[in-house]
């Protein structure tokens, strides 16, 4: 029996793949979950209840889902207005560790009212991880050194000083653990219900900000036009080296503020450990939103899901973290995977025949 | 029907979404001949060929090839019945050499696993012949020792000059379209469909080719030639069919048409090919440019201290053949190019090496001579295309924002203005979808409509359609009436005779001649572009890799 697969582009994609093609795969890739899930004696059934019904219909679920979401959307767009200029950016998490240690040490050292504190610590966390990402940037433009090596080892060199620094200079609080002191009330972003802070709107704004300067700006145009064929947008007059400068430092300022808001709203002291590679999830997130900013606000509130799911369901079955890391990686391959079947068709086609030869088409094989 | 008919396609119908690409086409092509296939672009040349190769199943209609009823599903069924297609754009792998090219997805096994092998194998034959065997073998191990002879053979037996074991990025475009048609040979085909073969070919490569193909078909192979020069058509065509929006308009003896009933059927209309130029009186100089330089790509000195002056309402025609710093000059005068040496006043401002966007701003228009990688982001919609040099001026908006209502209704305005065919949304139609006639005017008309001082033109109708090249002359000469200065670069001569006030021949990065059309002697042109009596071609096809590594050792 000889299997043939034919692949073919579509022409056109019909609506219902265009929308059902995210559903359809996540559900796969939790119906392939569950095999591990049932391996370890777990109902996946009740586990998935748990991960998803419990997360979206309760409170605690859902003020969890938001305050994750902050850093993921804002790492996400830091991300995806790279990704938009044709650069990837894979050292958002360098840019975000960079921006959460200088917004720490102004909240830690200067004494304001919190109505300018808070705005000084995001205004120090942005200047960091602009110029974190502006460094890649700049070797880019400048010498066309590969952004994506740069950006990536950046954020080794990022996580070292912040080892450094929590345990030397930056070190505070009671024993001899790597995180700093307690930030003061003046230096903590404030609440605006039950353990969501104002860091929501900070990303909500950029959200915005980023939807405008790409759909209403000649920024925007530019940006695009660079992303697309950088040769043409040259002989346009439009330069390449301020673009590529321009999405890595906004990003990089983007990826910051993500950081010092989980710090300043959801921890209340830097921990050497105190998040779970946001920037690096900010990756699957900018490339399932890359469309548009909005979808990188959905993709990073998806995330945001996955990630507080996972936490409980780890609780409440005792399985294993490893198994949400699973879980959360079948989604974004099983996720990629659609945008394939998405544009081409994918035909199976038996042949019985006894050497290849054609026979005759059966009925209703059509 | 006659007896010698090869290949019967009746009644082809293909539909896309809102188009009719095909309407019951008829085409029929005899043993032994060079089939013209003659159309604009879009005309649905490609579209009935892809049908013929398996690539686009047929809505209705039939082939017949050899008289056996074809029921083609992907080209592998094509190739197996005899249909060889050697594509516009090469596919081959340039790492990998001319055999191996050629066998790729033959499944050649290694000798020791061929069934015919004999005393060369040291496999007792029971084994190589088992089934298992052979699908394994063909999987998983290449044999090139046979292949190569055989392609060499047939390499031989054509004319062709290449060596099968040299790698492809060593060989010219020309000998690289000649390994695409080995690999149709190889696979021992009847009739073989090239797709605008001489598009990337220089004349004399084209003159090669048409050598090849006139030996292919001695031996009885049949060939349809896609293309829409009428030059090709007298020149290598037996029968033309000719194909207009999607129909059949005829087929015809070339010996018994001429070019002007050619072009007629193929646009709908009489052509001009002469084309009426008023006087136009020459203004103020729009561009002095003065012992520039320029280095190529690889930093070798392409252009040795040139001086050029162009004036209002001037069209200063440049030939040459290909790659004697054409290319160059075109991209330092729109300012994308640094020169080394020289300076290029502007409208009388002196603007040598600054950025794009001064040239942009001062009224430089370029249209590069690289559409795809240049001209336009393909991926981007006509509106972003037909807006990329003028989408920072006031009228789209203020200060950093832009209104995208009013670039759509300039893009729309442009598209209806210069006839660009193929938009159905200027926002949603990307202009690679665009055929090659159609992107052209969008880029001119970008170029054009800003009523630029000074306009490059780099090939402006190369691989361009009749309509579309007739369209494009007149647009340059309807700008020169505006007082726009025009530097036209061009390897057609008669474009450059028809067109220009002056005529320059660039050889080796100088000008060496200087004439007007009216006092123009071809002959002496053509002499001054291959660098006089004494100069060779610049691009010799026979010239290998190896020479050139060692002249430049030595």
């Amino acid at each position: 029996m000889n299997v043939a697969i034919d692949v073919n582009a579509r022409e056109d994609v019909p609506a219902w793949l265009a929308y059902g093609t995210p559903v359809f795969t996540v559900l796969a890739a939790l119906a392939v979950s569950a095999v591990a899930l049932q391996l370890l004696d777990v109902n996946p059934l009740a586990a998935y209840a748990t991960m998803f019904v419990e997360t979206l219909t309760t409170e605690f679920g859902l003020t969890e889902t938001l305050v994750k979401a902050v850093p993921l959307i804002l790492t996400g767009l830091a991300v995806y207005l790279p990704l938009k200029a044709g650069l990837f950016n894979i050292g958002a998490e360098g840019q975000l560790i960079a921006g959460a240690l200088a917004g720490t040490w102004v909240g830690l050292n200067v004494s304001l009212p919190g109505l300018a504190l808070v705005p000084l610590m995001f205004a120090a966390a942005a200047v960091a991880g602009a110029v974190w990402a502006g460094i890649p940037a700049w070797l880019r433009a400048k010498w066309d050194v590969n952004e994506i090596i740069t950006s990536l080892l950046l954020t080794f060199v990022a996580l070292e000083i912040q080892s450094y620094l929590l345990r030397g200079p930056m070190q505070g609080g009671t024993g001899n653990f790597p995180q700093s002191a307690r930030f003061s009330d003046a230096a903590t972003i404030p609440e605006l219900y039950s353990g969501v802070h104002a860091g929501l709107l900070v990303a909500l704004a950029m959200v915005v900000v980023t939807y405008v300067m790409m759909t209403r700006t000649r920024l925007g145009f530019e940006i695009t036009f660079v992303g697309s064929n950088h040769e043409a947008a040259q002989q346009a007059g439009m330069s390449r080296y301020k673009v590529y400068l321009l999405v890595f430092v906004v990003g990089g300022a983007f990826a910051a503020m993500g950081g010092i808001s989980e710090i300043a709203g959801a921890q209340g002291r830097y921990r050497a450990a105190f998040e779970p590679g946001y920037g690096f999830t900010a990756i699957p997130i900018a490339l399932l939103g890359r469309n548009s900013a909005v979808k990188v606000l959905l993709a990073g509130l998806f995330f945001a899901v996955l990630f507080v799911g996972g936490s409980s369901m780890e609780v409440a079955f005792g399985v294993p973290a490893a198994l949400v890391e699973i879980i959360q990686a079948l989604v974004i391959l099983f996720l990629i995977t659609a945008e394939f079947f998405k544009n081409y068709r994918v035909s199976l086609d038996f042949d019985r025949g006894p050497s290849g030869a054609a026979v005759e088409p059966q009925g209703g094989d059509d | 029907m006659s007896e010698n008919t090869t290949l019967r396609m009746e009644g082809i119908l293909k539909e896309f979404p809102g188009v009719v690409a095909n309407d019951h086409v008829d085409l029929s092509v005899e043993r032994g001949e060079i089939h013209g296939l003659l159309g604009e672009n879009g005309a649905g040349k490609s579209t009935l060929m892809k049908i013929l190769y398996g690539l686009y199943s047929q809505d209705d209609g039939e082939i017949y090839f050899q008289g056996e009823r074809l029921d083609l599903e992907s080209p592998q069924d094509a190739i197996d019945a005899g249909i060889g297609m050697v594509h516009q754009h090469f596919m081959l792998i340039p790492r990998l050499t001319v055999a191996e090219n050629v066998v790729l997805g033959e499944r050649e096994p290694a000798t020791v696993f061929r069934e015919d092998a004999g005393e060369e194998s040291w496999l007792p034959a029971s084994i190589r012949n088992n089934g298992l065997v052979q699908s394994l073998a063909g999987t998983f191990s290449l044999g090139l020792d046979v292949p190569e002879q055989r392609i060499q053979e047939l390499a031989d037996r054509y004319g062709f000059d290449i060596d099968v074991s040299a790698k492809i990025w060593e060989l010219d475009v020309g000998q690289q379209q000649r390994v695409e048609i080995l690999k149709a040979l190889y696979r021992d085909v009847d009739l073989l469909i090239l797709d605008e073969p001489t598009a990337v070919l220089t004349p004399t490569e084209a003159e090669r080719l048409f050598e090849s193909l006139e030996r292919l078909t001695d031996e009885g192979l049949s060939i349809i030639f896609i293309t829409h020069k009428l030059k090709e058509v007298d020149a290598v065509v037996d029968r033309v069919t000719v194909l207009r929006e999607g129909k059949n308009v005829g087929t015809a003896e070339v010996s018994s048409v001429t070019r002007a009933d050619l072009a007629e059927m193929m646009v709908g209309r009489e052509v001009l090919f002469e084309i009426d130029r008023e006087a136009v009186d020459l203004g103020e100089p729009v561009l002095r440019a003065r012992g520039v330089s320029a280095e190529d790509d690889r930093g070798i000195e392409a252009l040795s201290g040139v001086d050029l002056t162009v004036r209002q309402g001037e069209v200063v025609g440049i030939a040459g053949v290909s790659g004697n710093g054409q290319k160059e000059l075109a991209e330092v005068m729109a300012g994308i190019r640094d020169p080394t040496a020289g300076e290029l006043v502007v409208g009388g401002t002196d603007i040598t090496g600054a950025k794009p966007k001064r040239f942009v701003e001062n009224g430089v228009s370029f249209v590069p001579e690289d559409r795809l990688r240049y001209g336009c982001a393909e991926d981007l919609s006509v509106m972003h295309n037909a807006t990329m040099k003028d989408f920072g001026g006031a009228a789209f908006g203020d200060r950093g924002f832009l209104d995208y209502g009013k670039l759509e209704s300039y893009a729309e305005t442009l598209v209806d203005e210069f006839d660009v065919r193929g938009v159905r949304d200027v926002t949603e139609t990307a202009a690679g979808d665009l055929s090659g006639g159609n992107l052209q005017k969008l880029i001119l008309a970008r170029e054009i409509y800003r009523n630029p001082d000074l306009l490059i033109a780099n090939q402006p109708t190369r691989g361009v359609d009749v309509g579309a090249i007739e369209f494009i002359r007149e647009t340059l000469l309807e700008q020169r009436k505006e007082g726009t200065g025009i530097i036209l670069l061009s390897e057609d001569l008669d474009e450059i005779f028809d067109l220009s006030d002056r005529i320059l021949v660039v050889y080796e990065g100088e000008f060496v001649h200087e004439t007007t059309p009216a006092e123009a002697d071809r002959e002496r042109i053509g002499l001054e572009m291959t660098g006089g009596s004494g100069g060779e071609s610049a691009s010799d096809p026979t010239a290998t890799h190896a020479e050139v590594t060692q002249e430049s050792e030595s």
